[in-house]
Formats: C-alpha cells, sequence, structure tokens
C-alpha cells in the first residue's frame, strides 16, 4: 500500500519535471524528452492489449500511422488546425478497432500476432501506393509546428495513458482481461463476456498511438510511410513494455525511462545497428528477466514483507 | 484477355508456388514438433537469398552450387536458436507460446538489422538462367523451372525421411503426441532441436532457390514468414496435401495480382490472403480442424 502510494509520488515529480522541461528553452533536451515520452506512451498503450489481456499484437503501429496521417492529410487539404485532426484521428481509431478487434480477437496466440503484423504491413504498402496518401513520397505538413505543443499534448497523452492503465490495474475490467489472459475458456465459463472484454481493451489500446501518431507527424512535420509504419517504433515499443515488465502499472514507465536513453544513445552512436541491437535486447531480456523489471523487484519486496511477518510467529513456537 | 497470357501467368504462379510450398514446410516441421511459429523463419529465408545474390555476384557460385551450403548453414543457425535461445521455455502452454513468438520475434528483427548492416536495403536477384524454353507459344523460364522441381525433389525427399526412417518417425511420433513419444523413450528435447535445424535448414534451401526468381531485400522477410504461415494455414495445420494446394493458390494470387494491378500490390497479396484465410478459413482449405 505504502509503496503505491510512494509509486504516485515519484511519479508526480516525474511529471512535474518533464513538464517543467519545455521552460528551459533547449531544444535538444526536449527532443530527448519528448521521444522518451512517446515512446513511454506507444508502450503504456500496447501494455492494455497484449499485456492485460494477454494477445501480443506486433501491429499497433497501425494505429500510430493511421493517428499520423490523418494530421498530415487534415492540415495540409482540409487546414484544419493539428489537434484537432489529432482527435479526429484517435477517435477514428476507436470506432475502426471496434470492427477490427470483432474480425482479429478471434484469433488467437501466434495467429492474432501474425494477423496484426500483416495488417500493419499491408496498411503501409497500401499507404505507400495509394495517391492520397502521397506514396512513397510521402506529405510534407504546412508550416507552424511547434515542439513545445506537441511536447505538452505527448505528456497529456501519456497522463491519460497512465491514468487508464491504473484504473484498469485496479478495476473489474482489468480483472476480467487478466481472467482471460491466463485461461479465456475458464474465463468465459466464469461469465466473463470475453468478447466484448477483449474488444474494448484493443480499442483502448487503439486510441492512445493514435493520438500519438497524430502528433509525430506535426512534429516531424513530414511523414512517409517508411518512417511512420516504422518497425523500429513497433520494436522499441514492445522491447520497452517487456524491460518493465508486461501487464502491470509501472512496468511500460520503468522500461520506458530506461530503454529511451539507451536508445538515443544507440542510434547516435551505432545508427546502422539499431534494428539488430533492439531484437538481440529483447531476445537477451526474455532469457534473462522474462517478467521483467517491475514484477522481479516487487516478488522481492513481498517476499521480504512475507518474512517479516513469519519471524514472530517462529520466535513464538 | 490473352488466353496464352493467362496460362503463363498461371505456369508462373504455380511454379513459384513449389518455392513457397518448401518454406512452409520448413516452418511446419517446426511447428508440428515444438508448437512454436518461428517468426525468424521468412528472414531465414531471405538472408540466405542475400548470402546467395552476393556469392554469385562476387565469386559466380551459382544458387544451386550453393543449395547444399544453404542447407547446412540453415541447420546450424536452427541448432543454435533451439539451442541457446529457445531450450528452457517454460512448460506451460500459455507463458511457452507467450515467450517463444516474442523471442523468435525479437531474432527475426535481429536478423533483418544484420542483414541491413551487411547487404544495405537494396533490392537484389540472382541473374541466373534468365531465358526460357518455348513449347507451344508458352515460356517456361528455366530459372523458375529448376526451382520448382527442386523445391519438390527436396521436400520429396523430407517425406520420405519422415516417413520411412526411425528418425523421421520419431518426429512424426513427437509432433502427434508429446507424452505418448516420450514414454516410448523418444528424447523430446533432441526432436526439438532436430525440427529446428531441419525447418531452418528447408527455410535457407528454399531461400537458395528463391534467390533466382524473386526480387528481395531484407525487408521482405516478414512477407516470407507471413507467406509460409498462409501455407501451412491454408493446408489445415499438419495436412501436405493441403499445404501444396495453399501454396500454388497463393502463388498464383501473387502472379496475378502482380501482373493486372501493380507490383506493389503484387507484394501485398500474402497479407490480405493471409488475413482473409485466418478469418474464414482458419480450418485450412482441405478442412482438417486445426488443433492448436
Amino acid at each position: 500500500m505504502n509503496l503505491r502510494i510512494l509509486g504516485f509520488a515519484a511519479l508526480a515529480v516525474l511529471l512535474l519535471a518533464s513538464a517543467m522541461v519545455p521552460l528551459s528553452g533547449n531544444g535538444y533536451i526536449l527532443s530527448l524528452v519528448y521521444i522518451s515520452l512517446l515512446f513511454t506512451g506507444l508502450a503504456y498503450g500496447w501494455n492494455i492489449i497484449s499485456g492485460y489481456a494477454g494477445y501480443l499484437s506486433f501491429g499497433q503501429i497501425t494505429f500510430f500511422g493511421i493517428g499520423a496521417y490523418v494530421v498530415a492529410i487534415g492540415t495540409t487539404r482540409f487546414h484544419a488546425e493539428w489537434w484537432l485532426c489529432a482527435l479526429i484521428g484517435g477517435a477514428f481509431c476507436a470506432a475502426l478497432a471496434v470492427p477490427m478487434g470483432y474480425l482479429m480477437l478471434r484469433l488467437q496466440g501466434p495467429f492474432f500476432a501474425l494477423g496484426m503484423l500483416g495488417l500493419a504491413q499491408s496498411l503501409r504498402i497500401a499507404t505507400d501506393t495509394i495517391p492520397f496518401t502521397g506514396g512513397a513520397e510521402g506529405i510534407y505538413l504546412p508550416p507552424g509546428s511547434n515542439a513545445v505543443h506537441v511536447y505538452y499534448w505527448t505528456l497529456g497523452v501519456l497522463v491519460l495513458a497512465i491514468v487508464l492503465t491504473a484504473w484498469i490495474d485496479r478495476s473489474a475490467f482489468g480483472l476480467r482481461l487478466r481472467a482471460l489472459r491466463e485461461d479465456e475458456r475458464a474465463a468465459g465459463t466464469l461469465g466473463v463476456d470475453t468478447t466484448s472484454s477483449k474488444v474494448q481493451a484493443f480499442v483502448l489500446s487503439a486510441i492512445i498511438p493514435a493520438l500519438l501518431g497524430g502528433g509525430y507527424a506535426w512534429y516531424l512535420t513530414y511523414v512517409e510511410p517508411s518512417s511512420i509504419y516504422s518497425t523500429e517504433i513497433e520494436l522499441q515499443t514492445v522491447a520497452m513494455a517487456i524491460l518493465g515488465g508486461m501487464g502491470t502499472l509501472w512496468g511500460p514507465l520503468v522500461g520506458g525511462i530506461l530503454m529511451s536513453q539507451v536508445s538515443e544513445s544507440l542510434s547516435t552512436r551505432f545508427p546502422q545497428t539499431h534494428l539488430m541491437i533492439f531484437g538481440a535486447l529483447i531476445v537477451i531480456l526474455l532469457i534473462a528477466l522474462p517478467r521483467g523489471i517491475v514484477p522481479a523487484i516487487s516478488e522481492r519486496l513481498n517476499r521480504k514483507k512475507t518474512a517479516a511477518k513469519a519471524r514472530p510467529q517462529e520466535a513464538v513456537t | 484477355m490473352h488466353v496464352e497470357l493467362v496460362i503463363q501467368l498461371i505456369i508462373n504462379g504455380l511454379l513459384l508456388g513449389g518455392v513457397f510450398a518448401l518454406a512452409a514446410l520448413g516452418l511446419n516441421v517446426i511447428f508440428g514438433v515444438t508448437r512454436i511459429v518461428n517468426l525468424a523463419h521468412g528472414q531465414i529465408v531471405i538472408l540466405t537469398a542475400l548470402t546467395c545474390a552476393v556469392i554469385f555476384q562476387r565469386f559466380g557460385i551459382t544458387p544451386i552450387e550453393a543449395l547444399p551450403g544453404a542447407l547446412i548453414g540453415g541447420a546450424i543457425l536452427g541448432t543454435l536458436i533451439e539451442r541457446l535461445l529457445l531450450r528452457r521455455l517454460p512448460e506451460h502452454a500459455q507463458s511457452r507460446e507467450w515467450t517463444s513468438l516474442l523471442i523468435t520475434f525479437g531474432v527475426s528483427y535481429f536478423l533483418v538489422g544484420l542483414s541491413l548492416a551487411i547487404f544495405s536495403g537494396d533490392f537484389r536477384s540472382v541473374a541466373y538462367l534468365t531465358d526460357s524454353w518455348h513449347v507451344g507459344g508458352i515460356d517456361f523460364p528455366k530459372a523458375q523451372l529448376l526451382a520448382f522441381i527442386l523445391a519438390i525433389l527436396i521436400a520429396g525427399f523430407l517425406g520420405i525421411l519422415l516417413r520411412s526412417t526411425k528418425v523421421g518417425r520419431a518426429l512424426r511420433a513427437a509432433s502427434q503426441n508429446l507424452d505418448g513419444a516420450r514414454t516410448c523413450g523418444i528424447d523430446i528435447g533432441r526432436m526439438r532441436t532436430l525440427s529446428f535445424a531441419l525447418g531452418c535448414g528447408i527455410a535457407a534451401a528454399s531461400g537458395a532457390l528463391l534467390s533466382m526468381v524473386y526480387a528481395y531485400n531484407p525487408d521482405t522477410g516478414s512477407q516470407f514468414t507471413l507467406i509460409s504461415f498462409s501455407v501451412v494455414v491454408l493446408g489445415g495445420l499438419g495436412s501436405y496435401a493441403g499445404a501444396i494446394v495453399g501454396a500454388g493458390l497463393l502463388g498464383l494470387a501473387v502472379s496475378f495480382v502482380g501482373f493486372y494491378g501493380n507490383t506493389h500490390f503484387g507484394s501485398m497479396m500474402p497479407y490480405i490472403v493471409f488475413i482473409l484465410v485466418l478469418l474464414f478459413r482458419p480450418t485450412g482449405i482441405l478442412g482438417k480442424p486445426a488443433t492448436t
């Protein structure tokens, strides 16, 4: 209990500190922290469907991409405000995720994982081909991009994602998701409406990347299929959630903070081998620390607590 | 539409389907014994194809000559992946599936990164046997035909191995009933390693054949994981006849859409077929219910 309060206090300090970053006026630091916030947010989004509900998705980048393209097209063709477009992108992805969830979530295990990967890839190829989305040349967004605005937008979405996850972590809905992760058939037998629970989880983990993608497009001021539907972004998101601990409230945060620093120094030092290192990192993590940092730590603390409780009794007998 | 053109496209599609079938066979062998879907499968295919392209360019060694080397190299890689990374997977079915998917996902991108670092992102292809035989107004491209024949030969050889040798029977026993096989004294750990060696060896062999008939770059790998997986699913898990029909259909789809649509949509085909199959025909075309 105390630990939870401590965690939230640390989080509050962290968020406040990140809210101050733009005041420093240092563009480099701003961009560094922005990337950390972005990836941590993405990891939180992924964590809902894959961590809590147990449906491993290698295609959440789909929604990130759609969000980014809605902003790119909305600002260039319809001259709308970027944040309005980003909100529309979020709403659109939420709406899209309902039928998509009903179809795709009938698939399980490797079928779902590969199905989502296939979906993301075909969308990337479609975006590459269709003139409306600018094809392979991409789209240049109109001038007026402001990194500070995008920064606060992303921070806001991250807070939303954390609040959402904190709620899931504690609510009956979260319990339902965890039940169907452990054994879907048993959960169904116990009266959990598995289909609607997992579709809801899918919708939530579609909205977050969509909102973040919208901001990212405005931040980059240029979108093109391979940098938006980027396997590197997907890979890094997955790696962060695994490092911190899938299906936990603090996992994506811990993983996000640690990994984005590693990633930044890697990509400046070895830009060519970024994919290779992240691929290897995922494998090593899964072997060395299969459940992530957060569960490993909380387990150790719990053991200490129970040990402390057990000792007086031992003295009695 | 010219009839000859249609026949031509059908022939090209079916020949390509032969190579797809071989690639899928490798995935199927691994899945059968270990219940692991090796997400790095396509990357092994492409890594081999890229290596063949470079070897051909530099030293003039043709993919056919490189085939035995590819087979052995793939088998070694498969053994390493199983022994070093997948040995200590939890036995509990759910976490086993999760962890194996994530690990092979990691391996696949490790290999993409590796291929990018070595071969750059350029599309490559081996220009070997580029002419064709003309029979009655229809072209039989030599490279495609040769790749097809070799793919069928390797697949047939594997079939004989699985059917009539002691090791093959042990492998099949392990894929049908793990506990039963264990009770009969079959070393399951060894069978798992063997299935990975065999599966990755076949993947590499199909990569060598593919290097002559397809254009590819490091990013094409995930396409081949999905192609192989769709073929397996189309055929129904464990049904070899179905897998061959599935591979033929997929080859046809790629060849027709590639011609009438454009090449982009051609390369999108595997994904679309894959998703459609999963959604509407998850038990395969020849209809054995898939057991997971």
